[in-house]
Parts: C-alpha cells; sequence; structure tokens
C-alpha cells in the first residue's frame, strides 16, 4: 500500500475549480454541458490509465497517439470494407492495439531500446502504417462516409439516468457510455495495481528495476505486460472517439501523447517511476477539461488557456516534488559502492 | 547437518574487459557457520558475493547448490534455492511500504491477489521472532538510513534462507544495533543457516565469525578458523606481508621531515553539513600530503566535493591561504586554483568519447582560447608534453580515452589537473581499477607535484596507499574526524583501529 | 440548388461590397421564399434560436471554429467581422480548431450548451463533424461550412467554387501550353474533399478544353512549399519534358516556381496555382508564376456573415431548410494580364 498523502491534494483542488466554474461561468452547471464535459474527456482519461502504465514503469509512451490512430483506422477499414461484423471490429482493433503497444515493451526489453527512442520509433511507424491503410485513400468514396454498425455507434450512447432513477425536478445529464466504462476500467485497473502481484511487481519494477531484479521478479513480462495496457488503451480510447466521430482520420489522435502525459503528471504519476495511481491521471484530465471547457464557456482566448494548462502542469510538479522532499527523512541514503 | 557444504562456488572468476576483477576461485558456505569474508578494497569480496547471489554471471566456473549446478546470473533460482543477501548499497523500492518491501516479488496470491492479510500476519510473525518493531505501513523513504537497513534485513530473514549472505551490514548500525544483529546472526546458525560476512570492521569479525577467508586482488590467500588468526595476522594477510612490514617502517623511511610552517594553504574549521559530516576541522600545507581515510560511509567524499564547491555546507569555514572562501560552484573553486579528481573517473571525471588531447586540455581550455576560437596547434603540444610525461599508453592524441586501461585513464585525468598547476589538487580514490604499473607512476607525480609546492589532500580507502605517499593521515568515521597523524608516526593498525572506533 | 456566378474573367472586381450584398440577400431572400413553400408548416413553427434578437433582448452569439491559424480563415473572419460590427446586438469570436478533429467536437459542444445561434465551421474532417453538425441542427442553430463541406446537412455552404474554378484553370492554362503537352499535378493528402474537387475540375477541364494536354505525374506535396520542391526535382527527373505544372494551393505552386527558377525552366514550364493568395499575386506579377484562381476570401467571409445574419434574424429558421445552401464564390483566374486589377485591400 503506498501512502496517499500526496494526493489527497488533487481531488480538493479538482472539486474546487469545479465549484469554482459552477458559480462563475454561466450554463457550466448545465445539464448538457456536464454531458459535453463527460463525452468529451472520458477517452481521454482512459488513454492516460494506459501511458500511466508505461510511466509508473519509468519509462513513457510516446506512440499512444499513433496507436490511437491505427487502432482507429483498423476498425474503419474492417467495417466499411471488410463489411466485418460490429463485434469483431471491436475485438480486432483491440487485439491490434494491445500488441502495438506490447511490440514498445519488446523493443525496450529484447532490443534494450530507451522507452523514450522506442515509443519515438513506434510512433513514425505506425502513422506511417495509418497512412497506408487508410480505407479513405484506398476507397476514396468512402472518405465521405459514415461508420453505421450499430455496435460502433452504440459506443456513443449515452444513459439517461435521470429517466431511470426518476428524478424530474433537475435534469440531470444524460451519462455517457465512455464514461462509464472509464469508471469500469478505473476499478479494474486499481484493483490490478493494488492487490494483484503483478501490480506489486510493476511498482517495483519502476520504483527501482535493480531491486525487483534481485529479488527474482521478471523485468521483461512485467515491461511487456504494462506497455500492452498502454496499447489496450490507446485502443478503447480509439473506438470510443471513432464512434463519437462516425469516421476515422488518418491524424487521429495527433498530440494526444502529451494530453495523455500531462494529464498523469497531473494526477501525481511520477514521471521517474514507482509512484502514482491510477486515479490521478482521471482525475487529472477532467481537471484539464473542467478548466478548458469553462475557459472556453467564459471566453477566454484559446491562447491563455494553453498558457493556464502549462501553468497547471508546472503547479503539479512543483507541488509533487515539495512533498517528496518533505517526506524524505533526515539521513540520506547508504552510499552505493 | 552441521558442517555440510550449502553452497559452493567453484572456480569462478569475473573478468570485465581487460581487467581481472577475480581469479578462478573456489568458495563453500558451510551449515551452521559464520564465515568471514575479508580484504581491501577491490579484493574481490562483492564480486565473489554477487556471483555467489545470482547479481552477476561469472566468465568462467560454476556455483552449486546442494551439490547441483545453479543456472548464472539468475536470481529468482538463488532465491528459490534459498540464499538471501543484504547487498551493500540500497536495495529497497523507495516509494512503497516496509510490508511490500519486505515481501517484494513473493507475496502469496489466492486467485491471482494477494492475500493481504496472511503478508501482514507473517510480517508480524518475523517483527516478533526477532525483536524489531517496525511500522509496517510506513513509506521507506520517510525511514532513516538505520531503519532502512533494519527492512534489509528483515527482507533477507523472511525468506528463511538457509544462505544468508551480507555485505557491510553494519555500516550505519550503532552498537546497540550491531549487537542485536549478531544476536541474531547467533540465533541462525544454531538453526543451521550457512553466513558469510563481509565486513571492514575486523572488531565484528572476530566477534561473530567462526571462519575467515582473506582475499587480496582478486585472490583467496587464506582461508582458517578464526581462533587460529590475531589481528595482526590478518592484517598482513590483507594488505600483503612484505607490504606490510614495508608499511611499517616505510612512510619516510623512517626519517622524521621538516614539520611545515606558515599560513596552510588550506584549512577548515568546524565543517559541518547536516546529514553527513560534522565540525571537521583540517589543514593542509603546500608541500605536503595529507590523506584522508576511512571506512565506506564516512563521508569524506561529501566532505571534499564541498570544499570544491560541488556542493554547500551548512556551517564552518574555509579557508585559503589564510582568506576565508566559500565556493558556490566548482568553477570558482578552478578559478582560484583548485583541481579535484574525482571518485569516478567514468561517471565525473573523464569525457570517454573525447580523445586524449581534448581531455587533458579540458580544465584549461580558457589558455588556448584565440578570439573565438582555440588555438589547435597549441593544445596539440601541450598534449603531446603531458602525454610523454606521464607515460600515457598508446600516446595516440586522437584516441578516445573509452578505448584506453583503467590507468592509462586515471593518468589522463591526472595530467588533466596537474597541467592547471592548481595550489589545492584534491584526489577522490586515485588509483581506484589502477594496476601496480600505474599506480606506482601516479604516486610518483604525485610526490613530485608536492615538492614543487602544491598541497595535496588524498581521500583513500587503501591503506597501503595511504601508508605509501602521505606526509599526514586523518581518520574520519561516520563524518567526523577522530584523528589526525604524522605518518611517520603510525603504523596500519593504529588506522584499522581508528577507523573500527564508534563515533562520540 | 446552386447560387452563384460559375465563371468570370470580368475585369470588373471593382464591384462594391453593397451593391454584391444586395444581390445576394435579394437572391437569397427570393430563394428563401422558394425553398420555404416546400417547407413542412410544422417544422417552420419550430422555435429559431436568436429570434430574440429582432426584439433586441438578448444578443446574438456567433462563432467560427477554424481548422487552424492560417491566412485564408483569418481573412474569413475579418470580413465575417466587418459584417457583424455593424451588428450592435451580435457577439463573434474566432476558435482554433488546433488541426485536431476532437477538439473542434468539443469546441461544437461547448458552442451548443451557450446558446450560440449561428457557427460557422471549417471542418477538419467532412464526416467527423457530422455528428456535432447534426446535434447543433437539432438544438435550432445554423452552421455555416466555409470551403469544406460536411456530410451532415446543414443551413449553407461556402465555398471558392473548387470543381469550377479548377475547370477554369484547366481551360486557361491550356491556352497558355499552347493546346498541348505534359502537365504534373502537386496535390494535396487524399481525404479531404476538396482535393478531389480540385483535382477533378481540373482534369474534366482538361478533358474538355484540351484533350491533347496529358496528366503525366499526380504525387502529393501535403499543401507545403518545401515539399512540393521536393517532388516536383523528382517529378522533372523522370519526366523531363514537362511543360506544365498544377499546384492544387499556392504554396505548393510557389514550391514549383522555386524549382523552375533554380533550373531556369522559368520561361518553359507554365505553373498554376489555386486559392490567390498575396504572395502568388506577386509571383505573377514578377512573371514567375503563371497563374492562380483568385477568390477574394474577405468578401467569402462577408457572404457568409449576411447569410448568417438572414437565418439569425429569426425570419428563416435553420430546420426550415429541406436543402442545404451551397453557395460558390465568384472567382478570377488571375494571370499577369489582369492581375492588376485585384485591389491591395482585396489582398490576402
Amino acid at each position: 500500500m503506498i501512502r496517499r498523502r500526496g494526493n489527497s491534494a488533487l481531488p480538493i483542488f479538482f472539486l474546487l475549480t469545479f465549484a469554482l466554474f459552477c458559480a462563475v461561468v454561466p450554463r457550466f452547471a448545465s445539464a448538457s454541458n456536464l454531458e459535453a464535459l463527460m463525452a468529451g474527456y472520458a477517452f481521454i482519461a482512459i488513454a492516460a490509465m494506459g501511458e500511466s502504465f508505461a510511466i509508473l514503469l519509468r519509462g513513457i509512451d510516446l506512440s499512444v497517439g499513433a496507436v490511437m490512430a491505427l487502432a482507429g483506422m483498423v476498425a474503419f477499414d474492417a467495417s466499411l470494407i471488410l463489411h466485418l461484423p460490429g463485434y469483431l471490429t471491436i475485438a480486432l482493433a483491440l487485439v491490434l492495439a494491445t500488441f502495438a503497444g506490447a511490440l514498445n515493451g519488446v523493443l525496450i526489453v529484447f532490443l534494450r531500446l530507451q522507452p523514450f527512442i522506442a515509443t519515438l520509433a513506434t510512433l513514425a511507424a505506425y502513422r506511417g502504417i495509418v497512412f497506408t491503410i487508410s480505407g479513405r485513400q484506398l476507397v476514396p468514396e468512402l472518405s465521405t462516409a459514415a461508420l453505421t454498425d450499430p455496435w460502433i455507434t452504440g459506443l456513443d450512447a449515452y444513459f439517461d439516468i435521470g429517466a431511470t432513477l426518476g428524478v424530474e425536478s433537475i435534469s440531470l445529464p444524460a451519462v455517457p457510455l465512455s464514461f462509464l466504462l472509464m469508471i469500469v476500467l478505473l476499478v479494474l485497473f486499481e484493483v490490478l495495481l493494488r492487490s494483484t502481484r503483478f501490480g506489486r511487481d510493476l511498482y517495483a519494477t519502476g520504483g527501482n528495476p535493480e531491486a525487483a531484479r534481485l529479488a527474482g521478479i521478471d523485468l521483461r513480462r512485467t515491461v511487456l505486460i504494462g506497455y500492452g495496457l498502454s496499447g489496450f488503451c490507446a485502443g478503447v480510447a480509439a473506438l470510443l472517439l471513432v464512434a463519437r466521430l462516425t469516421t476515422s482520420t488518418e491524424a487521429l489522435g495527433n498530440g494526444m501523447e502529451l494530453t495523455a502525459i500531462a494529464a498523469a503528471v497531473i494526477g501525481g504519476v511520477r514521471l521517474n517511476g514507482g509512484a502514482g495511481s491510477m486515479w490521478g491521471p482521471v482525475i487529472g484530465t477532467f481537471l484539464l477539461g473542467v478548466v478548458l471547457m469553462g475557459l472556453t464557456l467564459f471566453g477566454i482566448s484559446q491562447f491563455v488557456q494553453q498558457i493556464l494548462t502549462g501553468a497547471i502542469l508546472l503547479a503539479a510538479i512543483a507541488h509533487s516534488r515539495w512533498l517528496q522532499a518533505r517526506s524524505l527523512f533526515r539521513h540520506s541514503a547508504p552510499e552505493a559502492s | 547437518m552441521n558442517g555440510s557444504a550449502l553452497v559452493e562456488a567453484r572456480a569462478v572468476s569475473k573478468v570485465y574487459g581487460l581487467s581481472t576483477v577475480l581469479h578462478p576461485t573456489d568458495f563453500v558456505v558451510v551449515a551452521s557457520e559464520v564465515r568471514g569474508l575479508v580484504g581491501s578494497n577491490g579484493a574481490g569480496k562483492s564480486t565473489l558475493l554477487k556471483i555467489l547471489t545470482g547479481a552477476i554471471a561469472p566468465t568462467s566456473g560454476q556455483v552449486l547448490v546442494d551439490g547441483e549446478i545453479a543456472p548464472p546470473a539468475k536470481p529468482l533460482q538463488m532465491l528459490r534455492r534459498g540464499l538471501a543477501c543484504i547487498y551493500q548499497h540500497s536495495n529497497l523500492v523507495a516509494e512503497m511500504s516496509v510490508l511490500d518491501n519486505i515481501f517484494i516479488g513473493r507475496q502469496p496470491t489466492h486467485l491471482g491477489l494477494v492475500q493481504r492479510k496472511l503478508l501482514r500476519q507473517r510480517a508480524q510473525a518475523l517483527l516478533a521472532r526477532h525483536g524489531m518493531d517496525f511500522d509496517l505501513d510506513a513509506t521507506v523513504s520517510t525511514l532513516s538510513t538505520v531503519r532502512q537497513k533494519e527492512v534489509e534485513i528483515l527482507k533477507a530473514l523472511a525468506l528463511d534462507a538457509r544462505v544468508l549472505l551480507m555485505d557491510e551490514p553494519t555500516g550505519w548500525l550503532s552498537v546497540s544495533d550491531v549487537t542485536r544483529l549478531h544476536a541474531t546472526i547467533d540465533g541462525l546458525r544454531s538453526r543451521g543457516v550457512g553466513i558469510v560476512y563481509i565486513s571492514h570492521v575486523l572488531d565484528e569479525v572476530f566477534d561473530i565469525c567462526d571462519a575467515v577467508t582473506v582475499m587480496r586482488d582478486g585472490r583467496v590467500v587464506a582461508d582458517q578458523p578464526i581462533a587460529q588468526l590475531d589481528r595482526a595476522r590478518l592484517i598482513e594477510l590483507m594488505v600483503g606481508k612484505t607490504l606490510a612490514t614495508q608499511a611499517f617502517d616505510q612512510a619516510h623511511d623512517g626519517v622524521r621531515r621538516a614539520p611545515p610552517t606558515g599560513v596552510p594553504r588550506l584549512r577548515c574549521r568546524a565543517l559541518t553539513k547536516r546529514g553527513e559530516f560534522h565540525d571537521v576541522s583540517l589543514e593542509v600545507h603546500a608541500g605536503e600530503i595529507l590523506c584522508v581515510t576511512g571506512l565506506v560511509g564516512s563521508k569524506r567524499t561529501e566532505l571534499v566535493q564541498t570544499i570544491f564547491g560541488a556542493s554547500r555546507f551548512d556551517s564552518g569555514t574555509i579557508e585559503l591561504e589564510g582568506v576565508p572562501l566559500e565556493f558556490h560552484s566548482p568553477r570558482a573553486a578552478i578559478a582560484n586554483g583548485i583541481g579535484f579528481v574525482t571518485e569516478d573517473r567514468h561517471r565525473d571525471g573523464l569525457m570517454l568519447d573525447l580523445s586524449i588531447a581534448e581531455n587533458l586540455v579540458a580544465a584549461t581550455l580558457s589558455r588556448y582560447r584565440r578570439g573565438l576560437l582555440l588555438a589547435g596547434a597549441r593544445i596539440r603540444a601541450t598534449a603531446r608534453r603531458l602525454i610523454a610525461a606521464l607515460n600515457i599508453q598508446p600516446p595516440n592524441l586522437a584516441k578516445p580515452v573509452r578505448l584506453l586501461s583503467g590507468g592509462n585513464q586515471q593518468k589522463v585525468l591526472l595530467g588533466k589537473w596537474l597541467d592547471m598547476q592548481p595550489r589545492l589538487l584534491i584526489l577522490d580514490e586515485p588509483t581506484v581499477g589502477v594496476d601496480i604499473g600505474a599506480k606506482a607512476e601516479i604516486y610518483a607525480l604525485l610526490r613530485a607535484a608536492r615538492d614543487n609546492g602544491m598541497a595535496v589532500l588524498v581521500v583513500s580507502s587503501d591503506l597501503e596507499e595511504v601508508m605509501t605517499i602521505a606526509d599526514r593521515i586523518a581518520v574520519m568515521v561516520a563524518g567526523r574526524l577522530v584523528r589526525t597523524r604524522e605518518a611517520c608516526e603510525t603504523k596500519i593498525v593504529d588506522l584499522v583501529r581508528d577507523m573500527g572506533a564508534v563515533p562520540a | 440548388m446552386t447560387i452563384g456566378d460559375r465563371s468570370s474573367s470580368l475585369p470588373t472586381l471593382r464591384r462594391s461590397f453593397f451593391k454584391q450584398a444586395a444581390a445576394f440577400s435579394a437572391t437569397l431572400g427570393a430563394a428563401a421564399s422558394a425553398w420555404l413553400a416546400e417547407t413542412d408548416p410544422q417544422s417552420a413553427s419550430v422555435g429559431m434560436r436568436g429570434a430574440l434578437a429582432a426584439d433586441g433582448s438578448a444578443p446574438l452569439k456567433m462563432a467560427f471554429i477554424q481548422w487552424q491559424p492560417h491566412t485564408v480563415p483569418a481573412a474569413w473572419s475579418k470580413g465575417i467581422e466587418e459584417v457583424l460590427k455593424d451588428q450592435p446586438q451580435t457577439q463573434y469570436k474566432l476558435l482554433d480548431g488546433q488541426n485536431k478533429v476532437e477538439v473542434q467536437v468539443s469546441l461544437m459542444d461547448a458552442l451548443i450548451n451557450e446558446g450560440t445561434s449561428v457557427i460557422f465551421l471549417q471542418p477538419i474532417d467532412s464526416v467527423a463533424l457530422a455528428p456535432s453538425i447534426n446535434k447543433a441542427k437539432r438544438a435550432g442553430i445554423s452552421v455555416i461550412t466555409l470551403n469544406i463541406d460536411a456530410t451532415a446537412q446543414h443551413a449553407a455552404h461556402v465555398e471558392m467554387s473548387h470543381y469550377y474554378g479548377a475547370m477554369e484553370i484547366a481551360r486557361v492554362m491550356g491556352e497558355k501550353m499552347g493546346g498541348k503537352g505534359e502537365v504534373a499535378i502537386l496535390n494535396a493528402p487524399p481525404g479531404i474533399i476538396i482535393r478531389d474537387q480540385r483535382t477533378n475540375g481540373f482534369v474534366d477541364g482538361l478533358k474538355k478544353h484540351h484533350p491533347n494536354v496529358k496528366v503525366v505525374a499526380d504525387q502529393v506535396a501535403d499543401w507545403s512549399r518545401k515539399k512540393a520542391q521536393d517532388v516536383l526535382a523528382t517529378i522533372l527527373n523522370a519526366k523531363p519534358g514537362l511543360s506544365g505544372v498544377y499546384g492544387v494551393n499556392d504554396s505548393m505552386a510557389l514550391g514549383a516556381v522555386d524549382v523552375a527558377k533554380e533550373k531556369g525552366l522559368l520561361g518553359k514550364l507554365v505553373i498554376f496555382g489555386n486559392d490567390g493568395e498575396k504572395d502568388a499575386l506577386e509571383s505573377i506579377e514578377t512573371g514567375e508564376l503563371t497563374g492562380t484562381q483568385y477568390t477574394d476570401v474577405f468578401q467569402q467571409g462577408r457572404f457568409a456573415a449576411s447569410a448568417a445574419t438572414v437565418l439569425a434574424s429569426g425570419q428563416v429558421p435553420a430546420t426550415a431548410f429541406k436543402k442545404q445552401a451551397h453557395l460558390l464564390m465568384p472567382f478570377v483566374i488571375a494571370t499577369r494580364e489582369n492581375v492588376k486589377q485585384i485591389q491591395p485591400s482585396q489582398r490576402w
């Protein structure tokens, strides 16, 4: 169990910010805006959770956006060119995304590449593959075709919880399926990290790889699975986004890796590995979402928004560093020989 | 079974590139026996240990457990066969709890989920059995170094091992902690565990060990029950008989040198840095070599790094020729005529991919500036001169330093600083990983520099070296300077005693 | 139904804004009444957001979501602002899609929540923005797309007359080439409708007017001047007999000009671009670029804003349209002969 003293600041900050925006910005607390917030950021939160696996392992995954594009385009081709049934398309895209992520692990473990370099290489490779297999270029008529398979479009469903709960007085937001899916994954991953041996091994591998090795932990297996999970999450995020757009583009997920990393870091996942939880990236994502959507509604220019995002990121890192320094005991650790 | 061989190393050796760190060696760990493993720095003890635990693979030879050959370099296999090890460096995952660290990699699971309650029960039983007290949920990084070391011990004990290996386990422990540890070891021994105990602190070796293996320069030179040895003999074995006797009477050939006069080149008064060293006062005069020695963990490197300006201190003063100075950066120190030959030449001394010439002029580049460019011809001339003076092999200006032998690399590093003609030259472990021939050359260079009026401050764990080159010797223990003596009045035995002393 | 001039080599680009606007609004009004006659009476009664503006209580909100910062959307925005600033009740803002589809979708959501009346949109992808456009329509918001159409029906689409303009380019270019020769196309990355329109228009135009001019190469140069340099250099190696180059946008055409200058082929290669940027026009004046399709982009913005004001005034509900309005901007194939007539204030 890792003491979560550090993380308690984040949920509080998030709630305060949320309350602030509700109070100050018109129509922020409306049902439709909350729906937009959930729908717009749930898939990003899932990608951020995936990225966190890589960061916890003291690595990084720069290929998240490219894997998303790959999964999205595979889904597009499978559905519109090969006319595969929806459930098969979804399964195919997810399996492919997981393997694409695991390939990063292979490069890191067997070719001894640094994670930054390995995932940078796959980023370029996957983006290239996406262009090659792009259904919109292979069959130009498809560039104006929308995905209609019910399994896929069903991913963009909304649940009217107001009606289900019988609440009539206030209009509750309709909860998107993507948000519910995110919650399911959040719970599953938290259990994985905290209560399975794999989770403990993951923290050990990221926190002190040499200690983990000497304790007999299979570093290779841990890294491969960790990056595979990152790919899987990218695949889920891709499918949710594709459902929302009813199409996939070659540039899908461009820059998503940076957003995911920012969300994870804001969420308290330490860049040098071994510390953090799945709650962090989720709250971090929605914090960014609340700030950005709130500022847009408030009329603040997007350039200022980007500056503010950077400021939040810096503040999060500074806070994390301060906590680290404060908790370290006075005596230094024994010298390494 | 008493006396049966639990783990056996047969003709294991380790070669790194050009240097043989461990010559083919046999080693046996026997049940119900505490075997001490002693030797000076670089003797090969840690290497042997790492081969036994599977942390590294031997270049040749095998390790057998219960008579069966174990696969090399597989820590998990050795753990499964009942070998536990407490390494010298910290092997804990700082951000995880004590409980998690104790059972790292081996948590009992049920249907894939870790059985938390069972884990906690086992841990508490372990604590009770060994009379220790711990907050199992504390994050390791919040514990003091001493407590962290205890967690490591607990980790090894939790394995219920048949063989326990320990590399310098008491570096940070207080007297009462050491007593407690020895009591634990006693208990384990009576239960049939075979224990290997590496330590510099000879008192401890004599206290707890049944037998001792002495290593020197990568070989085993003795292997005897402790009862057959006394301290003097042990030291002789560690350091080498002829050298030991030499050392007793060699310093300055027994001639007392003239005491230095005048304002000391360097004077530190009550220098303190919280958590590192405390109330250190020393002086180095021009034309003198002061050696500061002590065990690993005595914070000598931290002290000299602070003098050089690489880190700050909390209180006290540093004076350079009477002028109180505080350097906040190495650049300032260099500008004031202080040079620093670092401990790890690979990490922060040499630029491995650059050539010999480029490394030699690295500290004095300003001399070669011509407008915006560097005068290549002058650099080459200087490099050639230094290569000849220091006998650097191969004498090829453009050769990348990475490709040189350890001894030659160290000479390049030394050449860089000597050419700066500093007023004070600080060296941290100057002959680690250097062959005998180069060692002698380096000693000669240092003596020559000293004779030319340079003040030289050497940090060294190698007692043989200290006795060879020092004019004065200072001993540090756990961040305090306990004693300073004239070298001609010192015997190795005195140093060893000082180093094993418990800080006040 | 299509409104607008199909082609014009008329030297009368100096038509004043008000005349055009009046003419346009009149035609739109007439067409609107015609459309209304076809409408379902029930849908006509659906409340139109923004009808409030007529009685002046709450300000009308309008916003433009661009693809990413560029001269073209900047000029559109300027044109829109010019028209809207005369309307005291209207608030207008420019939002950046940051070249990401999901950002545009998010911004659409935000604007819908905010109670915007009219959204100008330059979709990054025609299909991906369709669900958002449908959502806006359901909320009673009029969506006007600029240059890039979307697959969901919306209020109006104002474009640079991609197809017919390209056809005209083919015609003029063929003349300059003397009716025969080999042409290379420097193209945009696939996946955008505008690419197909500008390419097909060109190819059809050649077929119709100059069947002896053959397209011998069609390579992607990513809308970029630098990429076009590399691509054309490669093509020239393979086809040294090339006599014409058509860059699907001006940047790529200017890249072709760079290569031609370097290889001393300026006199021999006929190079045409598409868009009508300031740089392109200057290049034509100095005799380097042979020609381009020029559209007054400010005007395009103004037209869009005029359409918006009509829609937002509440007289014509967006949901009342059965078919989407499709406005093709008047254009001119600018060549050395007529480029001077394009005024500095019209250059972007």
